[in-house]
């Protein structure tokens, strides 16, 4: 278990190093980071201007311009190589320090602070929806596999799959909010209860047609679980077949769904730039848009490296899950 | 522990009466079982002894309820006076596993690979009789005691795969008798582990039920297996008992000469060295739309032309020695069936028959 869990924290940083120097590098070399710091004055031939004689006050506003630019080469370190300036960077994040947006001098780690709540509060909804909707509807889709249920589920998961999330967003939206006025239609956070209640449509859109992919797989891994001799053990003790389902056959099914679930919650970050947009949450995945756009890679990189941490984090914990699940894995 | 009483008026403790079962395929439908009938007392065994297709292991499921839904099963199952079918078709609780219950052939896959085996066997004992979880792990420890399973109080906390096979299936076992059944269906309870744990299984299954006063029925393809361990052996093939009796009138004066030729297909100690064995010719007969015939014909050195002309019935009555055969074997019918084709170098079906082969009865 201490081997596992120092292979993984090796990987942990790995992980975090190749995708924060890409991000940096890419960040860096794809547009001028000056440029988005301070605008057209890095145009500025600075050394002419400084060579320029003391007394032309036609230049006054040239230098006072230079030293604005000298002053943002010093404060982004731009005046040395990317690898220091990462090295300078990485070394700025262990004191908490994540740097300052370009666009409004607000330090990043309090951007973070202020949007990253609402994103996870949408994260794990969106999460207990699809698992909440998709156990029970793949067990149930199992145990009468290929009758008129199945069959119907089967259209609709794949129609769920289909819809792209802007377009399922728009319709729950209008029919559960604007139609029946069930929810809320824009985001609310006076109170924990509006808050949750408000995330409900959101959550939805995103987790729903990850339900739909995860009762797929465990429609498809309980068939074949069903099938197994220690099913039909079970059927011979005489225990009663949803008692079967959840005591024998769920447990041993659950490992596509797991891993799905592990590599989902990035594809879900994504998703959440869209359903953001349309439900009007600040949070993360708005954030991040803005910053991409305007090139603000302090606010980029950390909210980069958020994701990917987040991301190895929550693979870890499928990864211990898998043991629990199955414990012929513990052996290994 | 076994009712003496009951010996003044035997009543079958389990009766099957001319038992149907067909599978639609998109081939065709499989005729799986066709037209089984037997009884078991108590405290009695019998085997089931067949090639695989032969359809045993589908009377066994049928028994227990565990085809699929597909099946089309017709024929009447009587459990002590009760209609199973009728019971399982109710959800009637507290039946399977507690009166009669079934030990698989495989004990690497017929455990849960993520349950602890301990758990396992209590959860039986909590579901049907209503244990508290501590005093079912008790229980389990003791039923793993009498199955001889050693050190079973460490045993309950390990998984399926941390055990071998025999002692695996010792688990299947104590599962299967938690609930004290009056009736054990064991499918080829010995196949799939090594031949050196085979008779101590068997052994034990035996004690088990004469200790316990069970009745068991011992589904198997080795004749072998059921020598000396049933009162009674039904032969099956092609979904039919085509052969029945008690024990010792099955194995020393059959009459089906498929019986005769499982008998001789099993290598025996007093055989000498390098002796051949005598395989059946041929293969097991397909189940989806089988001729009207004798279905071993096509491989029986005896076969004649009566033996295409339709399926022949068995015999008698249920709890005599029966047999579905128009030449049998030991017979003056079955002898000059014999020599009749040897004289013609081939049967009725086409098999050819060398003299030397086989044959004396």
């Amino acid at each position: 278990m201490a081997r596992f869990l120092i292979r993984r924290l090796v990987l942990l940083v790995a992980v975090l190093f190749a995708v924060t120097f890409l991000g940096f590098s890419a960040m860096n070399f794809l547009g001028d980071p000056l440029f988005n710091v301070v605008g057209l004055m890095a145009e500025l031939d600075c050394e002419a201007i400084e060579a320029g004689s003391a007394e032309d006050t036609s230049l006054d506003r040239a230098r006072s311009d230079c030293e604005t630019v000298a002053e943002a080469r010093a404060t982004y370190h731009l005046d040395r190589p990317v690898p220091v300036r990462y090295l300078l960077w990485v070394g700025d994040m262990f004191t908490g320090d994540f740097g300052t947006s370009f666009q409004n001098d607000q330090p990043v780690a309090e951007i973070i602070r202020e949007k990253l709540p609402e994103t996870l509060i949408l994260l794990v909804m969106a999460q207990i929806v699809s698992l909440g909707v998709a156990i029970p509807w793949g067990v149930i889709a199992a145990y009468r596999a290929n009758r008129a249920f199945d069959r119907g589920s089967t259209v609709a998961s794949f129609g769920l799959l289909s819809i792209p999330n802007f377009a399922l967003g728009v319709v729950l939206l209008y029919l559960l909010s604007l139609r029946w006025q069930i929810f809320p239609s824009a985001y609310e956070s006076d109170s924990v209860v509006g808050l949750v209640f408000s995330m409900v449509l959101p959550a939805a859109t995103l987790g729903l047609p990850l339900a739909a992919s995860y009762q797929r797989l465990l429609r498809t891994d309980l068939i074949t679980t069903l099938q197994e001799d220690f099913v039909h053990m079970a059927r011979a003790k005489g225990l009663p077949p949803m008692r079967i389902m959840f005591r024998h056959a769920l447990r041993p099914s659950l490992f596509s769904v797991v891993t799905v679930f592990g590599v989902s919650t990035g594809a879900m970050i994504g998703g959440s730039l869209v359903v953001e947009q349309i439900f009007g949450i600040p949070g993360i995945g708005r954030e991040i848009v803005t910053a991409v756009v305007r090139d603000d890679f302090p606010v980029v990189l950390a909210i980069v490296m958020l994701v990917a941490c987040t991301f190895v984090v929550i693979n870890f914990v499928v990864d211990l899950f898998y043991s629990w699940l199955d414990p012929r894995v513990r052996a290994r | 522990m076994a009712p003496d009483q009951t010996t003044a008026a035997p009543v079958p403790l389990l009766s099957v009466r001319d038992l149907h079962v067909r599978f639609p395929t998109e081939r065709g439908t499989v005729n799986a079982v066709n037209g089984v009938s037997f009884d078991l007392y108590e405290g009695k065994t019998l085997a089931i002894v067949g090639e695989s297709g032969s359809g045993k292991s589908v009377t066994a499921k049928t028994l227990m309820n565990l085809l699929p839904r597909t099946a089309r099963v017709s024929g009447e199952v009587t459990y002590d006076g009760r209609d199973v079918r009728a019971l399982a078709a109710e959800k009637v609780k507290h039946f399977f596993g507690v009166q009669m219950t079934m030990v698989f052939q495989d004990p690497m896959t017929s455990l849960n690979p993520v349950k602890k085996v301990g758990e396992q066997i209590a959860e039986t004992l909590r579901y049907h009789l209503g244990r508290s979880r501590s005093e079912a792990l008790e229980e389990a420890v003791e039923l793993l005691d009498v199955v001889g399973m050693p050190e079973p109080a460490r045993r309950v906390s390990q998984y399926p795969h941390e055990l071998s096979g025999g002692l695996r299936q010792r688990v299947v076992i104590a599962m299967a008798l938690a609930c004290q059944p009056r009736l054990l269906i064991a499918d080829e309870p010995t196949t799939a582990v090594d031949v050196t744990v085979q008779k101590h299984l068997l052994d034990l299954l035996d004690e088990l039920r004469r200790n316990r006063g069970m009745s068991m029925i011992l589904i198997t393809h080795d004749l072998g297996v059921a020598h000396g361990r049933a009162d009674d052996v039904a032969v099956m093939y092609a979904g039919r008992v085509v052969e029945t009796a008690d024990a010792r009138t099955l194995f020393f004066d059959m009459r089906h000469p498929y019986t005769e030729a499982l008998l001789r297909s099993i290598p025996r100690i007093d055989d000498p060295v390098h002796h051949r064995l005598d395989p059946i010719p041929g293969r097991p007969p397909e189940l989806i739309d089988p001729p009207d015939e004798c279905a071993f014909a096509p491989r029986c050195i005896y076969a004649q032309s009566d033996c295409l002309g339709g399926v022949p019935e068995l015999s008698g009555l249920v709890g005599l020695h029966r047999f579905a055969c128009l030449h049998p074997t030991g017979t003056e019918r079955g002898m000059a069936a014999m020599s009749s084709n040897r004289a013609a170098g081939a049967t009725a079906a086409g098999l050819p028959v060398t003299g030397s082969g086989g044959g004396s009865g």
